[in-house]
This record gives C-alpha cells, structure tokens and sequence, in this order.
C-alpha cells in the first residue's frame, strides 16, 4: 500500500507526503525500507525539518522503551514459585496414587 | 569410602540423579512412591544451587521430551532459563499490578501440565511467552476495568496535502532529558504504557522491550505479523503523542 502511494507519487512527480512518511517511520527505524523508498524517504528528510523532528522524537520514544521497569525476579518470588510447583506436583502424584489404588484394588 | 564413591561411573551417577527427579519413576511401586517423591520433589527444587551438578543447557526439544515423561528436573531447567524474563515481561504488561507473582506461577504450573500439548511447532521461548502474556491478559480482564484512552487525540493529523497539522513540529528529543530526570521520564513512559490496551502493550513489551521478531511476537499473540507491525507502529506513535504533550508541545 506505501509502495503504491510512492509510486503513485513518484509518477506525478510530487513530493512524498509528511503523512506518507510517518506512515513509514517504522519501517525506516527498523532498517526495513527497501533501497528506492529509502532514498525517497531521506530525499524528503532533506527538505521537510518537520519531519526530521517528528522522526528524531519518535526514536526517542522508542530508545527510551527498554529501560521502563526492567523489573529482576526477586528472590522471595522464586522461592513462591518452586514452593507452589512442589506443592501441585505433590498433590498431582498423590491424586495418581489414589487413582492407581482404586484402579488395582 | 571416598575412593569408591570417586569409581562411580559417571553415567550411573546421572541415572541416579535422573531417577531421584521423576515424579513417576518406573520402578518404583505405588507403595513407596509417597515417600519417595517427597524427598525428591524437595530435593530436586533444592539441589539446584549445588556445586558439580550444574549440566550444560540441554536443547528445547530434549528438555520437552523429559517433561513430558512427569520429569520435575525438566521444569526446574525451563524455570531456571526462563523465568526471570518471563517476570519482566508480565510485570511489565500487568504494570504495578501485584498480581505478576501469581502469574509466574501459573504459567509454569501450566507448563508442567500442558507439555504434552506442546508440539515443537513453535520455540519453546515462544510458548512460554504466548502462556505468559495470556496469563497477564486475562488477570487485567478479570481485573478493574480501566477507562480506554482514545488514541486519536495523541496520534500525528495531517492537512489534506499531507502536511503535519500543526507546524512547525517541535524536535524534544533532546529537551526531554534536559528538564526530566531519568526516573521521572520513566514514570510519564510507564503511565503512557498502562494507558495502551493490554494487546498494544503486550506487542510494545515483546518487541521494544524484550526484543522479540515480529514473527515469534505474532506466534505469541496469536496475530497475524501485519497485524504486529500495524499495532506496534499505533502504539509508539501513541507514547510519542504522549510525551509531546507531557512537554506541552502538540502531539501532532
């Protein structure tokens, strides 16, 4: 669909769009752009610092995601946890057992 | 004595170890089994930390296969690789929500009990992302309902030729750290996070946090990569909207 309206506006020679752009940011961002819409994309970043902006502020955005709350399993919680799977297993194999009581007499 | 036990052939020794590991094991008769696992399931979850029994990481598939077999050993290995990321991922989508705990607990209790559905088909990352965030999901459904936040207002308008709306568009990529400080700048990113719908955030954390593909985000969703890409692209838009406005700029 970007590629049509590229190519579309590459046909009657018109710039590409801010909005064809930021619909594109991702992709740019990501290193996925092929070479033509690559070029195209930079070709506008040249002549529109509004979109220079917009794409410096969205990268920022998305550098700042990882270090939201990278939260490390406390230790208490661990403890929880292999507590409550042993205590499940437990109960799981002795529900076997009675199963396998009743099932041999 | 200490000579004797130094001739144990090696392999024995891993036989005794595994044996002492399975929750059914075999040989043994129903009418030793309580006892037996007991003392096992204890020590299998206690005897992780001891010096010489540290093994190399065994492959997925091996370790699938082994609990698949009621092999408690097997979840003590995937709860040992995975579960301190599998904590950042649901404590991250649930917020400050304390139910991340109860979370943990459930996906690898569910891990023990479902192995045998698990058909390879995926990584087993994958699964244990996909039991994960469902997990998550569901406890924010079940939970207080927030109030949605209309994406709209925080999302770039444009003018009919294409241009942004409202011009010029402010660069705060660099004021951001000049008047927040980190935490505070964490704290305005989080709030913005909790206000994404619970799929949006789970697609954000997967991807700009946990740095998952699209392909492994979409198996673990159950959504189609398009639909990924489409919804990771909304949702940092979104959280860029935010912050604009949070340093009273236009999120257009």
């Amino acid at each position: 669909m970007h590629m049509a309206k590229l190519k579309r506006a590459q046909q009657s020679r018109a710039n590409v769009s801010c909005k064809t752009i930021t619909d594109l940011i991702w992709k740019y961002v990501s290193n996925r752009l092929g070479p033509t819409l690559k070029r195209e994309f930079e070709k506008h970043l040249r002549i529109c610092p509004d979109c220079v902006n917009f794409l410096n502020t969205y990268k920022k955005t998305v550098s700042l995601a990882p270090s939201i709350s990278a939260s490390t399993i406390p230790v208490k919680v661990r403890a929880n946890a292999r507590a409550f799977l042993r205590r499940k297993i437990r109960r799981l194999a002795a529900l076997f057992l009675f199963f396998l009581s009743s099932v041999t007499g | 004595m200490r000579l004797k036990k130094e001739i144990v052939p090696a392999e024995k020794e891993k036989e005794k170890i595994m044996s002492a590991t399975q929750i059914f094991p075999a040989s043994s008769s129903p009418a030793s089994m309580p006892r037996r696992m007991r003392r096992d399931t204890d020590q299998t979850f206690a005897s992780r930390s001891l010096p010489g029994r540290r093994k190399p990481t065994p492959s997925d598939a091996h370790i699938i296969e082994r609990l698949k077999m009621g092999d408690e050993a097997a979840l003590e290995t995937i709860f040992n690789l995975h579960s301190g990321k599998l904590y950042s991922v649901a404590h991250r989508i649930l917020g400050e929500a304390a139910d991340t705990e109860e979370v943990i607990q459930d996906v690898f209790w569910t891990v023990y009990r479902k192995a045998k559905t698990f058909k390879g088909e995926s990584q087993l990352s994958t699964w244990l992302y996909r039991l994960t965030v469902n997990a998550a999901l569901g406890r924010l459904r079940r939970g207080k309902k927030k109030r949605e936040v209309e994406y709209e207002e925080y999302l770039p308008k444009f003018q009919e030729d294409g241009h942004h709306l409202v011009r010029p568009v402010v660069d705060w990529s660099d004021t951001l750290d000049e008047k927040y400080a980190r935490q505070e700048v964490h704290g305005i990113l989080r709030k913005a996070l909790d206000e994404l719908k619970p799929i949006d955030r789970s697609v954000v954390v997967l991807s700009d946090m946990e740095g998952l593909a699209d392909k492994e985000i979409a198996a673990a969703l159950s959504l189609t990569v398009s639909a990924v890409k489409t919804r990771l692209h909304r949702a940092r838009l979104f959280l860029r909207g935010k912050l604009a406005v949070q340093l009273g700029h236009s999120a257009t």
